[in-house]
């Protein structure tokens, strides 16, 4: 059967999350996208967990669950978390977060009791952890093998394993001797597994892609999942699919265009400046506007860190298809900026009303049968995405990438956001 | 063997202010008839070109060429303990590679600091063929200055055969500055062709201020889009240039 799951959102106990975010919420919209297996977030929340263990209920034999009073419901719920640890290591300090799933409750409050001493659970959906990624990882484990942890966002400039502020240059740098248990990482919406193949020292982990939303809304959740095709849904299929990285089960991830992700090209939110890598390092990295230093995007820090060629394909690992929500490519084609407006939601229903689910619309449905429920703008714009002739002005410190369907008008999209290019002198040697 | 001494601290401090308004290492060449510095900042936006003949100093003594190399701000940190009219004197222990800073006024001070790898890149100046230069005074430059940056974080410079416009744009306000040629401000004014481009405002208000400190004219010479160049006339010998790189605008 084929499963699609985000396993990394976050629950109403995380900061700047909707206050709706409800488990029943979650299962609803998780199925209008067209997941059927969705992470709980925050399993480590007191709050949160009370809610998970009131309202879900546990499909038997498979270690995972499901909204108790929705039997009818496809969506399956794992038991997730995201923490972040804070530590020193080599007189600078590390902030890295990391995913953990874990199959069941029993194991879930053995998990919380072991953290606990770390640090205050309850402050946060996602809590600090004064402890090493290592120490972290020793101790998830020690609670059960079936347990999985990973970094998470791998990529972005703070709080990630190969953060550009207080990240690593290797995975083994950061988990020491508990890198053996480390299977996988998470591209983050900023990159995709094309950049993570141009370092060879990544081949050995499997790459998954979550959505890590705040909010239910479909432009959020699922915007990054995983594809399996598994012979059941439950916890030990899913986990052990990423650990063997056998593509017969992990068939490929979603993934926006990394262009789309908030940090993926160098810049200051504030001084509306955005450089591509090669930009970037002709002005040292420095501001041209404030003259301090940049928000280095994800698209440097891999070029960095690469041994291999932009383009690079290994053989034997899970493809990936590049996506954008689909709210998005409907306000993109309306041009409206809210993807929450009236509008916006009318086409999406209709289009989701006919052919059952958001992925559906966006991977499977035909050019024709788009046209027979939206106007052929629309439909365009959903194919095109699909093949990948759309541009996306990058995203930067902070700033989500725009979608231009209308190539001529990209360079008007782009212009707000550097009004000015700065030059620099060796321009003029 | 490399020592100077200057009578009244203000003239190095001053002149370390306006270095450390772009680079963080100085490597000063030293020669027998004088000392230079040309540096870019990290960015490679703007450029400083120093140079102090070895007259401006009460004492001056370099044997054979060498560079030298410091942090500049720690300098600083140390020039400023120096009051007015206080001497200072600056030497290099070429054994040690240390630099010392021997203060003397009310009471003596000698502190030192390391020297640090000097630089072998050969910063190479702009190659430009500017057509507007126009003199004035650095009071009015700098408060024209001002002016635009309380609406923008950049400016256009643009000239005619007439007149200086500083034009600013920002999201909700704009500002126009106009200089005449001959009034108080802007005291020359030659344009080969009408020419205007656009500069971070950050740089120049930086470089205009410190400049400002040592010198009361400042001669800007510019083209369409090419880098600026703005000399500030010093009160003794010696000169000060910087170089500034263009804003290309897009819209």
């Amino acid at each position: 059967m084929r499963v699609i799951a985000d396993l990394h959102i976050h629950s109403r106990y995380s900061r700047a999350t909707s206050q709706q975010m409800t488990l029943g919420e979650i299962a609803r919209f998780a199925r209008i996208k067209g997941l059927n297996l969705v992470g709980t977030g925050d399993f480590t929340h007191p709050g949160w967990f009370k809610e998970i263990r009131e309202t879900l209920a546990a499909e038997s034999d498979t270690n995972l669950y499901r909204v108790a009073t929705d039997a009818a419901s496809p969506v399956r719920f794992m038991l997730t978390t995201e923490v972040c640890t804070i530590f020193d290591s080599r007189g600078s300090s590390k902030k890295v977060h990391h995913v953990i799933l874990t199959p069941s409750m029993e194991t879930a409050v053995q998990v919380n009791d072991s953290l606990k001493r770390y640090g205050d659970l309850a402050e946060d959906g996602r809590p600090i952890l004064n402890m090493t990624a290592a120490q972290l990882v020793e101790e998830v484990v020690s609670v059960s093998a079936e347990n999985m942890i990973f970094p998470a966002h791998a990529w972005t400039p703070w709080f990630s394993v190969f953060g550009a502020f207080s990240g690593f240059d290797s995975v083994e740098e950061c988990y020491e001797d508990m890198t053996r248990h480390i299977y996988t990482l998470e591209t983050g919406l900023s990159s995709d597994p094309s950049m993570n193949w141009r370092l060879s020292k990544l081949d050995k982990f499997a790459l998954v892609s979550n959505s890590d939303c705040h909010s239910f809304w479909p432009w959020r959740i699922g915007r990054e999942a995983n594809v399996f095709e598994l012979k059941e849904l439950s916890y030990g299929e899913v986990v052990g699919a990423i650990r063997s990285r056998d593509v017969s089960r992990f068939k490929f991830t979603i993934e926006t265009d990394p262009a789309y992700g908030k940090y993926h090209w160098t810049g200051h939110r504030n001084c509306s400046v955005s450089l591509s890598p090669q930009e970037a390092q002709k002005l040292g990295n420095v501001c041209p506007v404030c003259r301090r230093k940049l928000t280095k995007g994800v698209e440097q820090r891999v070029e960095e860190l690469a041994d291999r060629p932009v383009g690079f394909e290994p053989a034997g690992v899970p493809s990936f298809m590049r996506l954008l929500p689909l709210s998005e490519i409907i306000a993109t084609v309306l041009g409206v900026d809210s993807l929450s407006t009236q509008a916006v939601w009318k086409l999406y229903n209709l289009l989701v009303g006919r052919f059952g689910d958001e992925y559906t619309v966006l991977i499977d449905a035909s050019k024709d049968a788009l046209v027979e429920v939206v106007d052929a703008a629309v439909a365009d714009a959903i194919i095109r995405v699909r093949e990948g002739s759309v541009r996306v002005v990058p995203g930067f410190d902070g700033v989500y990438g725009k979608l231009v369907l209308d190539l001529a008008a990209a360079r008007a999209v782009e212009a707000p956001r550097g009004r000015v290019q700065q030059l620099n002198l060796a321009d003029f040697w | 063997m490399f020592k100077l001494k200057v009578s009244d601290a203000k003239l190095l401090r001053d002149m370390a202010t306006a270095i450390s308004i772009l680079v963080d290492e100085a490597t000063f060449k030293i020669e027998p008839d004088g000392m230079k510095l040309r540096a870019m900042d990290p960015s490679r936006v703007a450029m400083i070109d120093f140079e102090w003949p070895k007259t401006i100093f009460e004492e001056y003594e370099c044997a054979e060429p060498t560079k030298m190399c410091i942090n500049i701000s720690e300098l600083l940190k140390l020039l400023r303990r120096a009051g007015k009219d206080e001497a200072v004197e600056l030497s290099l222990d070429e054994k040690t590679g240390r630099l010392q800073v021997k203060i003397t006024g009310k009471y003596n001070r000698n502190f030192t600091m390391p020297t640090l790898e000097a630089s072998e890149e050969e910063v190479p100046t702009p190659k430009i063929n500017f057509n507007v230069k126009a003199k004035t005074t650095t009071q009015g430059l700098s408060q024209a200055i001002e002016d635009a940056q309380l609406v923008s974080d950049h400016v256009r410079i643009e000239a005619d055969s007439e007149k200086l416009i500083l034009n600013a744009s920002g999201d909700l306000m704009g500002a126009t500055i106009t200089l005449q040629k001959g009034s108080d401000t802007l005291l020359d004014l030659e344009a080969k062709e009408n020419s205007k481009a656009t500069f971070s405002l950050s740089y120049l208000t930086e470089i205009i201020k410190a400049a400002s400190a040592t010198s009361d004219i400042a001669t800007l010479e510019f083209s369409t889009d090419m880098p600026i160049r703005i000399d500030f006339q010093q009160t003794k010998e010696g000169k000060l240039t910087f170089f500034l790189a263009p804003r290309i605008e897009t819209e």
